[in-house]
């Protein structure tokens, strides 16, 4: 019996730590490449996270959408958001010292969480579908199906990332302006409208992550700043310049998280992910597959 | 890379302390003239409380209007209009605090307390300090009452005895018998205090239980909690939590395939959230209030529980929460204690609030020497149909109690 439960256990909490880690991943992807190609740690992006829930509920709820289409408007939404955002704010300041964007972006998500406190009010909300509280067995380990499509899509779109962004030109444009702004303005580059591209795509990322966040679990403006925190630690843990990081550092923090709740206690669960943070960068510096570009980027 | 995460996290924390500096900006109305009393709230507007210190500030509001409307509060025939004075905390204890002495800085000595146990503990200590006195509305940790202070006075039930009810209700009501209780628990003072009360609860009425596993406030991924407790097969499962952690208890546990026999939780249950974000899944059950609308008692200016409810849905468009009525309760203590002094000298305000033995519309309200009110039963409640019934005490039970509670 105790063996049986050892083995059962180490399963369940493994399957679930991977399944909360590529929601986790679809969360920080966006912060990461904003990240990684204008070196601007966006910490409004928590608040974009839950903007996008709010918009899979209103959807839900006023429109009887499924948040698995839903999600495609919220994207589209806060992509224009996003864009708007950068093009004529964010843009003034970029290649000011890096704690103005920080001030900036941290003023953007009292705003956003604020307003949001007034328009949806802080009560807590969570969108109703059948599936996402149904789960498959093998065995004796359950896998729930919203948990389990939330990280199929968390994946998919990593994989679609990484395709448009080293196949597309405008994917090459973002990273060639986040190798060098000078030389790509040079090529032709219109940094402006790349810079805000990037960021329309990051919001959207988060949107998406927001939606499956607010179809497995519960979301009140509030919650905008773990996101904001959650994204911070992978996108450092997976390492920026590369599409995969913030998919590593997700699965990772997940695992270590649900296994530090079976073994050590609930309460350790948080402690311990900062502690892998800490050994990772001890190690490797620059993240688990980071290379950290933007470092050698000249400034103009 | 080390280049940038330095400047980052100082940053981080820059930003966090002046998140931190906005609560304390902004000065109240300052000296209290002849005709009006005033009294200071600092409330959680904003922040990861927001919600309840929202429905908090619908309490004291609705008490000042209730007070002027009837004329103002009584003080030794002359009557005083109710002003209280609302600051924002941004839910950070420190802020709380800081609150508290700025409006002694302006003399109010008078104080509402801010939502939740954290805060209150915080504020207990610089009330003492300055010699003010507050009515707690929703500070319901044993540890704040445990430092000795003679200047905090709690409306509401201890935290021992939000799980413990339950777990009474259930001895009282269910057939079959539930064998074992397993505990789930957030790690602050309240939930933990609350866990402990429900666990010596259950031990003394000799079911088996099953040690607490706890996890950190606000989480919302509970899952190892649930692994663990599943291979005890418990017949029922506490959680003393808050909402979020409530919701994921029942989600996840739902998810994992952890089926007992009935869920009871502190806090969660009763408020309309639980049962709009789990849907069905939320049928069953079972939690403590403070407070419902077939509390029995009466008061001059709430009349009854119902009267109570029906203003709160009047003034506000939302069915009363008992985060609402604890407020009204501490203000009303208050306002009555100012009343029997005859004064607004802080220390004689604080011998009557000492002295008080009141029924009103949340019940009896009466104070230990430590400053708690134990002499008020807390109610057990049901989600049967999406809609919270009172289920214990049965003299005031709406509905019948539904056992097995899940499954449903």
């Amino acid at each position: 019996m105790a063996r049986h439960w050892l083995v059962t256990a180490f399963l369940q909490a493994t399957v679930y730590g991977l399944l909360q880690g590529g929601l986790l991943a679809l969360v920080a992807v966006g912060f990461s490449l904003v990240w990684g190609v204008m070196n601007v740690v966006n910490l409004a992006h928590g608040s974009f996270v839950i903007l996008g829930a709010y918009i899979g509920w209103e959807l839900n709820v006023h429109a009887g959408l499924d948040p698995l289409l839903g999600m495609f408007v919220a994207a589209a939404a806060l992509f224009v958001i996003g864009y708007a955002l950068q093009r004529w704010l964010i843009n003034l300041v970029v290649n000011a010292p890096i704690f103005i964007t920080l001030l900036l972006t941290f003023g953007l998500s009292l705003l956003f969480v604020q307003g949001m406190n007034i328009v949806f009010s802080a009560n807590y909300r969570s969108i109703q579908t059948d599936y996402a509280s149904t789960s498959l067995t093998f065995g004796e380990v359950r896998v729930p199906l919203g948990r389990l499509l939330a990280f199929g899509i968390a994946v998919l779109i990593t994989v679609a990332l990484v395709a448009v962004v080293n196949r597309t030109r405008t994917g090459l444009a973002i990273i060639a302006t986040g190798m060098d702004r000078g030389a790509a303005r040079l090529m032709g580059i219109r940094a402006r409208h790349v810079y805000a591209l990037t960021f329309g795509l990051s919001a959207a990322l988060a949107a998406i992550a927001g939606t499956m966040v607010g179809t497995i679990g519960t979301f009140n403006p509030a919650a905008a700043g773990g996101f904001t925190l959650l994204s911070f630690v992978i996108a450092v843990l997976g390492g920026l310049g590369n599409m995969y990081g913030a998919l590593l550092g997700g699965l990772l923090i997940g695992l270590v998280e649900a296994w530090a709740g079976l073994y050590l206690s609930g309460t350790w669960m948080n402690a311990m992910a900062f502690l892998v943070l800490v050994v990772v960068l001890a190690v490797r510096p620059s993240g688990l597959v980071g290379r950290a570009y933007y470092a050698a980027r000249v400034e103009v | 890379m080390r280049s940038t995460a330095a400047p980052v996290l100082a940053a981080l924390t820059a930003a966090a302390l002046i998140t931190a500096g906005c609560g304390s900006k902004g000065s109240s109305g300052g000296e209290t003239d002849s005709g009006t009393l005033t009294i200071g709230a600092a409330m959680s507007l904003t922040g990861s409380l927001a919600r309840e210190g929202q429905l908090t500030k619908e309490g004291y509001q609705l008490c000042q209007q209730k007070v002027n409307a009837a004329g103002g509060v009584d003080v030794d025939g002359k009557k005083l209009k109710l002003d209280i004075k609302f600051q924002d905390d941004t839910s950070q204890p420190d802020v709380a605090a800081q609150l508290v002495d700025q409006f002694n800085d302006d003399g109010v000595k008078l104080i509402l307390s801010s939502y939740g146990s954290a805060n209150t503990q915080s504020q207990a200590a610089v009330i003492e300090r300055n010699g003010q006195v507050m009515a707690d509305s929703a500070g319901a940790d044993d540890a704040i009452f445990q430092q000795g202070y003679q200047r905090t006075f709690a409306v509401l039930s201890p935290a021992t005895e939000y799980a413990a009810s339950i777990i009474k209700a259930i001895d009282e009501l269910a057939t079959p018998k539930p064998k074992s209780f397993a505990f789930m628990s957030a790690d602050d003072g309240f939930s933990k205090t609350g866990a402990k009360g429900g666990m010596d609860e259950a031990k003394k009425l000799g079911y088996q239980v099953i040690p607490a596993q706890y996890f950190a406030e606000g989480s919302t991924d509970v899952s190892s909690a649930i692994t663990h407790v599943k291979s005890d097969r418990p017949d029922v499962v506490i959680g003393t939590v808050h909402l979020e952690e409530g919701v994921a208890i029942v989600k996840q546990s739902h998810e994992l395939g952890l089926q007992p026999m009935a869920f009871g939780e502190t806090v969660a249950p009763p408020t309309p959230d639980f049962t709009k974000t789990l849907g069905r899944l939320a049928n069953g059950v079972l939690g403590s209030s403070q407070w419902t609308e077939t509390t029995a008692g009466e008061d001059k200016y709430f009349g009854n529980a119902k009267d109570y409810a029906a203003d709160i849905e009047k003034e506000f468009g939302h069915p009363a929460d008992y985060h609402d009525a604890e407020a009204s309760a501490a203000c009303l203590a208050m306002v009555m204690a100012v009343e029997d002094a005859g004064s607004t000298d802080p220390d004689a305000v604080r011998d009557s609030l000492a002295a008080l033995d009141t029924e009103s519309f949340f019940g009896t309200i009466k104070f230990n020497d430590k400053g708690q009110n134990v002499y008020k039963p807390m109610s057990v409640i049901q989600v049967q149909d999406g809609k919270v019934v009172t289920v214990w005490p049965t003299d005031a039970a709406e509905g019948s109690f539904m056992w097995p509670a899940t499954g449903s």
